[in-house]
């Protein structure tokens, strides 16, 4: 059983050119070197009946041994403030915020602080073990605990006020319900004894979210909060619950009230990871693992759903104990890529104890692309990134109820799957939840993806090398390029390529990228769609950090959670996220067909139909017979036509010349029609009894000479193999290349 | 929030219903009769007993039993002398397991398992 994990690591930049730095950031906890090689990956999937796994391996400076030392991961989200003058003014201080507690109950949580936990000294108001609200002060070896007598209810909005009254002695803090009745109110307040004018600690940070575990500027953290924070004001003035209601009420504090230490304001600067404050001593803080932006507020009342129309009932931020988008890892190795290398999928591979029973083989994925506007091939497969970040590190198998009865079988946990049941620090995808149940709409890549490497889960990346392995058995000189470029320089990143594969499942797409096909298309670029669900969900990539995406999925579509109404929004972006159909250009449109259903049980091939006659098309079908089912063989299921599949629909788009070659309707019952394809709920709508649970084959020219083939299944890339290649969904595949190779235009279409 | 419940899954299991269990042991992978669809579908939602899983030791080829724990963080329970080479041969086993916790009542013959 080989380990796969016991080295992990992340090479960042994820996507390099040639004559560009990769660095590579390695962790063990185990092993105190590893034997490094640097690999293009040919074929990334493990699976023997298949091409198992190949690569080529160029010879580079840093193949050999590596030192390697364990690099902690901290997750949970927060915002730290460096400390200022401002925050040491002795006298009374208070605070007053809303808070939305998502896991109240999940061990203690800090709300707002600036407290050290080395030495127990300064202020921290905090939710304890058992959900109360708790204000804290600590001074001069002593420490002072205010605690509300009532917990605080999940997901529902209190005004929390707190604070010290140094000339009195006391301390306080107490909770209001926004919504008191029907049994939520859960309005208390405390007093106890405090310290007169005791004195803060110096060069302590103040934290949102979490508490600082040490000194300094930049401090580690702990006590992470899972909830929501709205306009958090910080007084120097005894605590007054009704002035400080008042005071977060207030969009627009005075910012020369001499007595406002500070009033941040989370709807300033949503896409970015900085928090304002409005005060006049400009407190403003950075955020720290990416919490959540674009966060319905305490105020929010549905007059809008989008943050852009009316960010002041934005100003909250949902933080999360288990947030993680930037290891923060020191690199261990830095290799410059050779100008003359060619583009493509690579990796680090990690060798240790190879002669025991427990081997070490792990990969640390990286693209070298083809530097824009300097193609090597006339073709060029896309490196569905957005989609391998939106699946990284998915525990749905793990965590999801439904997980079982969708697979229809035993869940098969690879080694990394054990190994993440274990290690939710290293962060999930956007297909699971957090700790405290919301979803989880962000993903990067500075940290280790176990699923988007070799030996890795094979959807997505794993299935996409069939294609890589079946063009280079082909000799088929091709480019990569990668989802993060067509979002950056569009249709430029496309056009100088005579044809273009998208892979087995492109399913995450930003406008700028749909934009981008939709652009290549129309210039007379050819299009291979070779997947299925593909061009399904809109997504945003952050504005400054590279390899960061978003999606919030909203209340449709094959969606492992549900967006909270109001938030459903980009806040990387300020558009409207969910599905593409939801938004103007449904796959259909793009590709000629588009989702409809999953199919587990097993996959199917599919039948040919009359238009794959069509003399129009006789170059896709030579060598074909049309009157044998076309792949009826495969790794996924031993089908073609399985997993997730599209169909035509004129309707959504699929063009009037398109031409609907083959189809596989027959998907029995395991074929499940994804809930957009529902107008009404009836018995009847399984692949049994529903034809319109299928995939299919189209084809259609675009303007310009330009051309589209869609295949309309992810099991497809994994049947190209069957067989040492020869086969007819490798031989449809290779016609179709070999003629989307040629720049004549298809004739026999009116214009 | 959009929750799935695991206990939400609640197809009467009949212990008199040995033919479904004739119909599993012929053919564990499908395809199935609507009733042992059901069935299935009530021990694949709650993961009854805790849910069984399989741990890969061979890509395609091996695997041990596996039960997740139920809770984020927490070690996946291995089963290092039950190992498989089919996954025909994984479903029935767990199938075992799952119909007595359903049932109260031991599968007679569960060793013989699919053909």
């Amino acid at each position: 059983m080989t380990d796969t994990n016991s080295v992990l690591g992340y090479a960042w930049p994820l996507v390099v050119s040639p004559g560009e730095e990769v660095t590579f950031h390695l962790s063990s906890a185990a092993l105190a070197s590893a034997e490094a090689t640097l690999l293009r990956v040919r074929c990334a999937d493990p699976d023997p009946d298949g091409p198992g796994l190949r690569f080529h391996q160029p010879g580079t400076s840093i193949d050999g041994p590596v030192a390697l030392r364990n690099q902690p991961l901290r997750p949970g989200s927060c915002a730290i403030v460096p400390d200022g003058p401002a925050l040491s003014r002795t006298g009374s201080l208070s605070l007053g915020l809303f808070l939305f507690p998502t896991a109240p109950g999940a061990g203690e949580q800090t709300i707002l602080s600036r407290w050290r936990a080395d030495t127990q000294a300064g202020w921290r108001l905090a939710l304890t073990a058992d959900a109360k609200l708790q204000f804290t002060v600590g001074a001069g070896g002593r420490v002072w605990r205010a605690t509300a007598s009532r917990p605080v209810i999940e997901r529902e909005w209190i005004f929390v006020a707190a604070g010290l009254d140094a000339a009195a002695g006391s301390m306080s803090v107490s909770q209001t319900s926004l919504d008191p009745q029907a049994g939520r109110d859960t309005g208390c307040s405390s007093t106890t004894d405090g310290p007169r004018d005791p004195t803060w600690p110096g060069d302590t940070a103040l934290v949102i979210a979490a508490h600082a575990l040490e000194a300094g500027p930049s401090p580690r953290t702990a006590g992470h909060l899972d909830g929501k924070i709205d306009r958090p004001r910080l007084l120097a003035a005894a605590p007054d619950p009704a002035a400080l209601r008042a005071l977060s009420e207030n969009l627009s504090p005075h910012p020369a009230d001499p007595a406002l230490i500070a009033a941040w304001d989370f709807s300033c600067d949503i896409p970015t990871g900085t928090v304002r404050d409005l005060s006049a001593n400009r407190l403003d803080g950075t955020l720290r693992q990416m919490p959540m932006r674009a966060a319905t507020g305490a105020n929010w009342d549905g007059r809008t759903v989008h943050w852009t129309e009316a960010p002041e009932l934005y100003g909250a931020i949902h933080f999360h104990s288990d947030d993680m988008h930037d290891a923060g890892w020191t690199p261990d190795l830095r290799f410059t890529v050779p100008e003359t290398w060619r583009s493509g999928f690579y990796a680090l591979r990690l060798r240790a104890r190879q002669e025991s029973e427990d081997p070490v083989e792990s990969f640390v994925s990286f693209f070298v692309r083809a530097p824009l506007g300097k193609p090597r091939a006339e073709l060029a497969f896309v490196a569905s990134t957005a989609t391998f970040l939106a699946y990284a590190n998915s525990a749905l198998r793990l965590d999801q109820v439904h997980a079982e009865a969708m697979l229809e079988g035993l869940i098969a946990l690879s080694r990394d799957d054990v190994y993440l049941q274990e290690h939710r620090e290293l962060g999930l995808s956007t297909y699971d939840t957090h700790s405290d149940g919301s979803g989880w709409c962000y993903s990067t890549a500075k940290r280790p993806i176990l699923n988007m490497r070799p030996r890795g889960a094979t959807l997505n990346y794993g299935n996409d090398t069939h294609i890589i392995d079946w063009l280079e058995n082909a000799g088929q000189a091709y480019d990569i390029i990668v989802d993060d470029d067509i979002h950056r320089h569009g249709a430029q990143a496309l056009a100088p390529y005579r044809c273009v594969i998208t892979g087995s499942h492109p399913e995450y797409f930003s406008r700028t990228m749909i934009e981008a096909f939709d652009s290549y298309q129309r210039g007379g670029g050819r299009h291979m769609y070779l997947g299925g669900n593909g061009f399904y969900w809109r997504i945003g990539w952050h504005p400054t950090e590279p390899h960061a995406m978003e999606i919030r999925r909203g209340m449709n579509g094959l969606r492992t959670w549900e967006g909270e109404p109001g938030e459903n929004a980009l806040s990387f972006t300020g558009e409207p996220s969910g599905l593409w159909r939801a938004n103007g250009r449904p796959p259909q449109r793009l590709v000629g067909v588009g989702f409809d259903a999953q199919v587990f049980t097993r996959s199917y091939p599919y039948a040919w139909r009359e238009p794959a006659r069509d003399p129009r098309v006789a170059w896709a079908v030579e060598g074909i017979d049309l009157d044998t089912p076309l792949g009826n063989f495969g790794l996924r299921g031993g089908g073609a036509a399985g997993l997730e599949v599209d169909r035509v629909e004129p309707t959504l788009g699929s063009p009037p010349h398109l031409l609907w070659l083959a189809t596989a309707d027959r998907l029995d019952y395991g074929g499940v029609p994804t809930l957009e394809e529902l107008r009404t709920l009836h018995r009847g709508t399984m692949g049994d009894q529903n034809a319109r649970v299928r995939a299919d084959i189209a084809f259609f020219p675009t303007a310009q000479g330009g051309a589209v083939f869609s295949t309309g299944s992810i099991a497809w890339a994994c049947a190209l193999s069957h067989n040492g290649y020869d086969n007819t969904v490798s031989r449809l595949t290779g016609n179709v290349l070999r003629r989307f190779l040629d720049p004549a235009p298809f004739e026999g279409f009116d214009a | 929030m959009l929750v799935n419940d695991p206990e939400a899954a609640h197809w009467p299991v009949d212990p008199a219903r040995l033919d479904l269990v004739e119909e599993f042991r012929r053919k564990p992978r499908g395809p199935h009769g609507d009733e042992l669809q059901k069935l299935l579908h009530r021990m694949r939602w709650s993961g009854v007993g805790n849910r069984h899983v399989l741990i890969v030791i061979e890509p395609n080829r091996r695997w041990m039993l596996g039960r997740l724990p139920g809770r984020r963080g927490a070690p996946v329970e291995t089963f290092p002398n039950r190992i498989f080479t089919s996954l025909a041969e994984a479903e029935w086993a767990v199938f075992v397991m799952r119909w007595e916790a359903l049932t109260g009542q031991r599968i007679q013959d569960a060793e013989r398992g699919p053909a």
